[in-house]
């Protein structure tokens, strides 16, 4: 290998690359690169903070006690439970909400405008106000049990309590999504439309068979970003279930149980770091699996 | 004890605020140099439950730096999950030289030795021996004290007396066994006779009337059969008689909701209620008595928060100061006069005029033979276990017996050696 | 054929129609709470209109919660803060990497691809201890440095730049400005579209934060309005009335900024800079 020998103009270059990015590379390796080394530092020790603190190294003890934990169990359950309702629903409803906004109707600025409210709000008050509207004799159970459907308990019923949470966030997420079709729809070029109707296709077998094909690489960006989201699921539990993940255990979250380790009542960082590690590996999977099933490399 | 249900009606910031001016009302007595002694700020932190509760307090404060001219006091609060909030500013080095600590935490932090021992600063003149001997000893460890118990709520029993009149009941049930009789004559529509709250922190007393015990060298023991046995008509109140129901059941946030909204007749809650009711519900007629016997025994739980000195405080001479006048006979009299909380000193409690209050006299009855909310460095995971689980059976989801049972594994599994 | 356009039409408009009405609902519902007194949102009537219209609400926690306007500031300070280094740091470094050669180019690029797979989770621990050993628990910079740079929107502006008309900056060039006039000059300029919709972005991630203040934060004056509304929420459990009406005070200048920069979301996603 022969020693490149760079010309002053390049390395003039070379350093002003350096100065654009020094920025990036000073907080990337302090609070992006150096934490996840650090991390896994982490998921292999017993840390205590509290008074003396101390990181005993504990060998693959963390990730071993995984296995007999059950709430760990409970909580990847939940959250897996909850990906693979929410991201498909959300997905396929932004797809429809934007493909019929793209219609050509008059006030489609004004729907815009409405349907990114929830996107914009930030999920605290969504939040206080689901919860509110969730509440037995509330709003929605007024509502249902004004025309005659069942009411449910929806915060405090085991069975029903992160479904609420799903609802509220397909509801608050989907928008977003659709404004992203949106932008990709509007790219799509009017011959590609008027060849089909030539062919003589209708509306439903146009956005079938020319549309949907088309956004194949939003969909799926819009699906791993769904998949990374939805896994990070936090926010919603920890309010609805004022940090527990209650009632029994329904809206645990792996990112909940997670804050419970590290940061609330027990103190056992180092298990919480484990916890953190596996979880990447499974969003790392997941989304792994979707590009296997979608190969579309155009995304990124 | 979830402080979320203490409906802390209170402007944190107004708290600060009135700390600022405190502590400038303070700085007026300073030029005249008090005592010549070097002006000092201690910093306490804790939590409010109501304006009243603010203003009581701050009043003891007040008296406190009447006393000590030279010592500022700055007060803040922590609103929600006031121990993740504590811990993390021990963490970080930056928490009060003087703050709140409940019974039921503080094994764990004295454990993690954050805190200072008070033993050496105590005088005789302070009198210990006054403290009534349960609330004190959930702050002794390893024969030190960590902390001096501010004052102590218990439970009674709320009843409605209007729905018992139209019933036809002379008075509150005095047995257990009456009570699940007017449960479900007192039933009716979306009303319920007993309004359960499913917290440990409630029904520990409950749980271990019939011998057994919820925590056994800091492990969960809840699959004990008496334990069952001891909880199951809890259980069966709800679902096998329908006449009872969690707050949670009805839509509200608390017990004092349920029973201030009148969808529950009678409930077990603590003296923090008398307050609650008179600001938000003040046209509900109810009467209060001790809760009833179970098998003849008479039972309640008690709840103590301390003043505790972080071992890292920089003044803990004027930190003691601070604690030793908060929980002296002076500045105890002034705080609990209120009637907010009881005192957690004999004398005091025999001086305040509240005692033959008949709103007030079932709750200081029950301080001489409550359960203290209190155990071992584990009872918060304990805790927070058997909330998930008992939930599950009481919402009738599986036998009281598999949902205990799972509760323990799980909370022993969790429990490091 | 006429009647069966009109027909689809009807069909369209009726789709959204109904889905603007389930997403404005609770919003509708939120915001007439607010202007109700407790006991009648307790009573459970379904009216939208109050029956007893009363501003309580508003007044009380402005006036009872001197925090309020405090965690406002907090999170609007944070997130302006936040939002202006995110938007130089991210375009200097889409910049350099769209633009300029560099040894250990490549190297960047996968990293900061990479580090758009690692969940938020991994770092929050060892972040929290980084900042504990720095002093910076319970600060604004805590909050702010962490976040300064946004690996998703470095990825973007490289995708912009490297579209970007290289003529304007040889022309630059030959006007005598060097590269770094030449990019903040000329270059940033044009890219007004693109950082408008980053802008609107960061700025909504720093504002909804819920769980890196939740960690941090330990005094109440310095919580952020999500954090503060939830603490705010535990505190007064049963008095909706006071939760919708802070609710309402934390979206309006949300909703405001929005209407007013509406027209950035759907152009900046496209990220093709001015046409």
């Amino acid at each position: 290998m022969a020693k490149r020998k760079y010309t002053k103009s390049q390395l003039r270059e070379a350093g002003q690359g350096y100065v654009f990015l020094s920025p990036t590379i000073l907080t990337l390796l302090v609070f992006l690169i150096g934490p996840i080394i650090f991390a896994l530092f982490l998921a292999f020790t017993r840390v205590q903070l509290l008074g003396d603190t101390s990181f005993t190294f504990v060998g693959f003890d963390n990730f071993t006690r995984m296995v007999d934990d059950t709430r760990a169990l409970i909580a990847l359950r939940n959250t897996a439970f909850y990906v693979v309702v929410v991201v498909p629903v959300q997905t396929i409803l932004a797809l429809v909400l934007a493909a019929t906004l793209n219609a050509g109707l008059k006030g489609e600025k004004f729907f815009r405008i409405i349907y990114f409210l929830p996107t914009l709000t930030s999920s605290a008050v969504l939040v206080m106000i689901f919860m509110w509207m969730y509440r037995p004799d509330g709003f929605i159970n007024s509502i249902l049990g004004g025309v005659g459907l069942p009411t449910y308990n929806w915060i405090n019923d085991p069975n029903i309590a992160l479904i609420s949470i799903m609802i509220m966030n397909i509801w608050a997420t989907a928008p977003f999504f659709m404004v992203i079709y949106l932008a990709a729809l509007q790219d799509i070029p009017d011959s590609l439309y008027e060849a089909a109707d030539l062919d003589g296709a209708n509306a439903v077998q146009k956005f079938w068979h020319v549309t949907v094909p088309l956004l194949r690489p939003v969909t799926g960006f819009a699906v791993i970003m769904g998949i990374i989201g939805t896994f990070q699921l936090f926010d919603q539990s920890y309010m609805f279930s004022g940090g527990s993940g209650g009632p029994d255990n329904s809206t645990l979250t792996v990112v909940l149980l997670i804050y419970q380790y590290a940061f609330a009542a027990y103190d056992q960082m180092g298990y919480a770091a484990s916890l953190a590690v596996a979880l990447a590996i499974v969003i790392l999977a997941a989304t792994l699996i979707q590009r296997k099933l979608q190969k579309d490399e155009e995304v990124y | 004890m979830k402080k979320a249900n203490w409906l802390k009606v209170l402007g944190m910031g107004s708290l600060v605020t009135v700390a600022g001016v405190l502590t400038a009302c303070g700085d007026g007595g300073n030029d005249a140099g008090g005592d010549g002694e070097e002006e000092v700020t201690i910093r306490l932190t804790g939590w409010q439950s109501s304006p009243t509760e603010q203003r009581y307090f701050e009043e003891t404060i007040a008296a406190f730096e009447d006393e000590y001219p030279h010592i500022n006091v700055q007060v803040d609060t922590i609103a929600d999950q006031y121990m993740d909030v504590l811990r993390t500013r021990l963490i970080g080095g930056e928490a009060a030289d003087v703050f709140f600590l409940d019974a039921f935490e503080a094994p764990g932090l004295i454990q993690s030795g954050v805190l200072e021992p008070l033993d050496d600063y105590i005088t005789d003149e302070f009198d210990i021996e006054d403290f009534q001997e349960p609330l004190i000893d959930a702050f002794r460890r390893d024969d030190q004290l960590w902390g001096l118990p501010k004052d102590t709520s218990t439970l009674a029993l709320f009843y409605n007396e209007d729905h018992l009149e139209e019933a036809g009941y002379d008075g509150p049930p005095e047995t257990w066994e009456e009570l699940e009789e007017m449960a479900e004559t007192l039933t009716e529509g979306n009303r319920y006779g007993f309004g359960v709250v499913t917290d440990l922190a409630r029904l520990k007393f409950i749980a271990e009337s019939g011998g057994g015990q919820i925590v056994e060298d800091n492990r969960a023991s809840f699959s004990d059969p008496s334990v069952l046995e001891a909880l199951q008509p809890i259980v069966d109140m709800r679902n096998e008689k329908e006449i009872a129901a969690s707050p949670a059941d009805v839509g509200a946030e608390w017990g004092g909701d349920m029973f201030g909204t009148e969808r529950a007749s009678m409930i077990i809650e603590g003296n923090w209620m008398l307050e609650f009711m008179e600001d938000t519900f003040p046209d509900v007629n109810y009467g209060v008595a001790e809760i009833p016997t179970i098998n003849g025994e008479q039972g309640s739980m008690a709840y103590t928060v301390s003043y505790s000195m972080n071992s890292a405080s920089e003044h803990k001479d004027e930190a003691w100061q601070l604690i030793e006048f908060l929980t002296g006979k002076e500045g105890m009299e002034i705080w609990t006069s209120s009637g907010l909380a009881l005192p957690s000193r004999e004398s005091v409690a025999e001086e305040l005029d509240y005692v033959d209050d008949e709103l007030y006299a079932p709750f200081i009855e029950a301080a001489s033979y409550a359960t203290v909310w209190a155990d071992d460095t584990n009872l918060p995971i304990i805790n927070s276990n058997f909330e998930n689980q008992f939930s599950s059976a009481f919402l009738g989801n599986r036998s009281l017996q598999e949902a205990l049972e799972e509760a323990e594994r799980v909370a022993n599994n969790e429990i490091q050696d | 054929m006429k009647s069966q356009m009109n027909i689809a039409k009807l069909l369209l408009y009726a789709i959204l129609t109904s889905y603007a009405i389930v997403t404005l609902i609770p919003f509708i519902w939120a915001l007439s709470a607010s202007f109700k007194p407790l006991n009648e949102i307790l009573a459970g009537g379904l009216n939208f209109i109050p029956q007893e219209f009363t501003f309580n609400n508003y007044i009380t926690i402005f006036t009872e919660q001197a925090l309020f306007p405090r965690w406002l500031f907090n999170s609007v300070f944070v997130a302006v803060i936040g939002t202006a280094l995110n938007l130089v740091f991210n375009s200097m470094a889409g910049y350099a990497l769209a633009r300029l050669t560099f040894p250990g180019k490549k190297t960047l690029f996968i990293t900061i691809l990479a580090v758009l797979m690692i969940p938020a989770q991994v770092t929050m621990i060892p972040n929290f201890l980084i900042l504990k050993e720095l002093g910076w628990l319970n600060s604004y910079q805590g909050l702010i440095i962490p976040g300064m740079v946004n690996a998703t929107f470095i990825f973007m502006m490289r995708q912009f730049f490297v579209n970007f008309p290289r003529e304007v900056e040889e022309a630059a060039a030959i006007d005598g400005l060097g590269r770094f006039g030449t990019f903040f000059r000329i270059v940033m300029p044009m890219a007004k579209p693109a950082l408008a919709a980053q802008a609107i972005f960061v700025f909504m991630s720093f504002w909804n934060n819920f769980m890196a203040p939740l960690i941090i934060m330990t005094d109440a004056s310095m919580y952020t309005l999500p954090v503060g509304l939830n603490a705010f929420q535990s505190d007064y459990a049963t008095y909706w009335n006071y939760i919708m009406a802070a609710s309402m005070v934390f979206t309006l200048p949300v909703l405001v900024i929005y209407i007013f920069f509406n027209r950035f979301f759907l152009r900046g996603l496209s990220f093709r800079g001015d046409k």
